[in-house]
């Protein structure tokens, strides 16, 4: 598999990834449809930011923490069914696209393959997060599907709760920051 | 209709009859391994766990909106603190008796089609989610399937409720309506089982 593929694909192959998506674009899905670009944008910026980061080489980062964090505020905002402020939500959006970058360091011997992995992450994260959030926000943009705002908070609580428990583990084990 | 409801009256009492007749109660098993499937498998092979998860489905179909989704999004939230406790080692005195007696009260407020105002049920809901995530929580194994695992843990509970609330919307019929309460009949006998092994 190519360096480029295996970056494509791997926000889906890591769960704290694939979960971190999954909760963004349902958060995005909640906000009024005329303000979803912004969150969408800041998260690709935030993650342009990182990506950067990591190829001038920056050092080990509490990004995964950071990520699972983003993740479960998402998912408890979800839970709670009502849109954040736009400013409050690209904010969360750009701080969980730096952290989701930084947590993607590549695993390449040379800085040409390392650098192909991360334009393939790059491009990956943000193509998945433009489709949870489309397809969430196709589901309950519907008047009449009630069920898909109901169910899009039950997952949010969901995402919430396996964030939780995640990060209480990696606390009680040392793991934490 | 009628000979209908009667035989799914006797498969009810046959199952809660298969409960009372089981172990002793082990909402947290453990099945050892870790990643998605691990977590996905840990709750169903609890028979406490699971018969108190359907409780809270059926429980909030015979409630009807919003309570049919509102106690399935406190569950798990609520539940994830009461795992955060059992993660950190916080000790919580009685949580097998807690599992049990959830079993009991939930499956007597669907047999005694009990309607108590949206924040008692969300209440007493939450109180025993604390429990069942204390029990669970000092199962999540370490290392880079914990994410994996929480998330299968999780969504397995949440399943659960789903299959209770499917059952629940029998109630919209009158046999149906039966059927439900006596259902929670059978999770009420099946947690004093529970409770009685755990004694």
């Amino acid at each position: 598999m190519s360096g480029f593929v295996r970056g494509l694909l791997q926000p889906l192959v890591l769960p704290a990834h694939a979960l971190a998506l999954l909760a963004l674009g349902l958060l995005i899905s909640q906000q009024h449809a005329h303000l979803r670009l912004l969150p969408l944008a800041a998260f690709v910026a935030g993650l342009v930011g990182g990506l950067t980061a990591i190829a001038l080489a920056v050092g080990q980062t509490p990004a995964a923490d950071v990520l699972l964090a983003a993740s479960g505020l998402a998912g408890i905002v979800i839970a709670i069914g009502r849109p954040l402020p736009t400013l409050v939500c690209a904010f969360l959006a750009a701080f969980a696209g730096a952290a989701f970058a930084l947590d993607s360091p590549p695993e390449a011997i040379s800085i040409a393959a390392g650098t192909i992995i991360l334009i393939g992450t790059g491009l990956g994260a943000s193509v998945a997060l433009a489709l949870a959030a489309a397809g969430a926000s196709y589901l309950v943009d519907a008047q009449e599907r009630v069920w898909a705002r109901i169910g899009v908070r039950v997952l949010g609580s969901w995402i919430a709760a396996s964030a939780m428990l995640v990060l209480a583990l990696r606390y009680a084990r040392g793991q934490l920051l | 209709m009628r000979p209908r409801a009667s035989r799914l009256r006797l498969l009810l009492a046959s199952f809660a009859a298969m409960l009372l007749g089981g172990g002793p109660a082990l909402a947290h098993s453990g099945s050892g391994s870790g990643g998605f499937v691990g977590g996905f498998l840990h709750p169903v092979f609890g028979p406490d766990h699971v018969v108190a998860m359907v409780a809270v489905g059926l429980w909030g179909a015979f409630l009807g909106p919003p309570a049919i989704w509102l106690l399935p999004i406190v569950f798990p939230l609520v539940m994830a603190g009461g795992g955060v406790m059992g993660i950190l080692g916080m000790p919580l005195p009685g949580v097998e008796i807690g599992i049990a007696v959830s079993a009991i009260v939930l499956g007597l407020m669907v047999a005694l089609a009990a309607r108590p105002p949206l924040w008692v049920a969300a209440v007493l809901v939450g109180a025993f989610a604390i429990f069942h995530g204390h029990a669970h929580g000092g199962e999540l194994p370490p290392g880079t399937d914990a994410v994996a695992f929480s998330v299968g843990f999780v969504v397995a509970t949440g399943l659960l409720h789903l299959a209770g609330i499917g059952f629940g919307l029998l109630a919209r019929w009158p046999a149906g309506r039966v059927t439900v309460r006596v259902a929670g009949g059978a999770i009420a006998l099946a947690g004093l089982a529970f409770l009685s092994s755990v004694g």
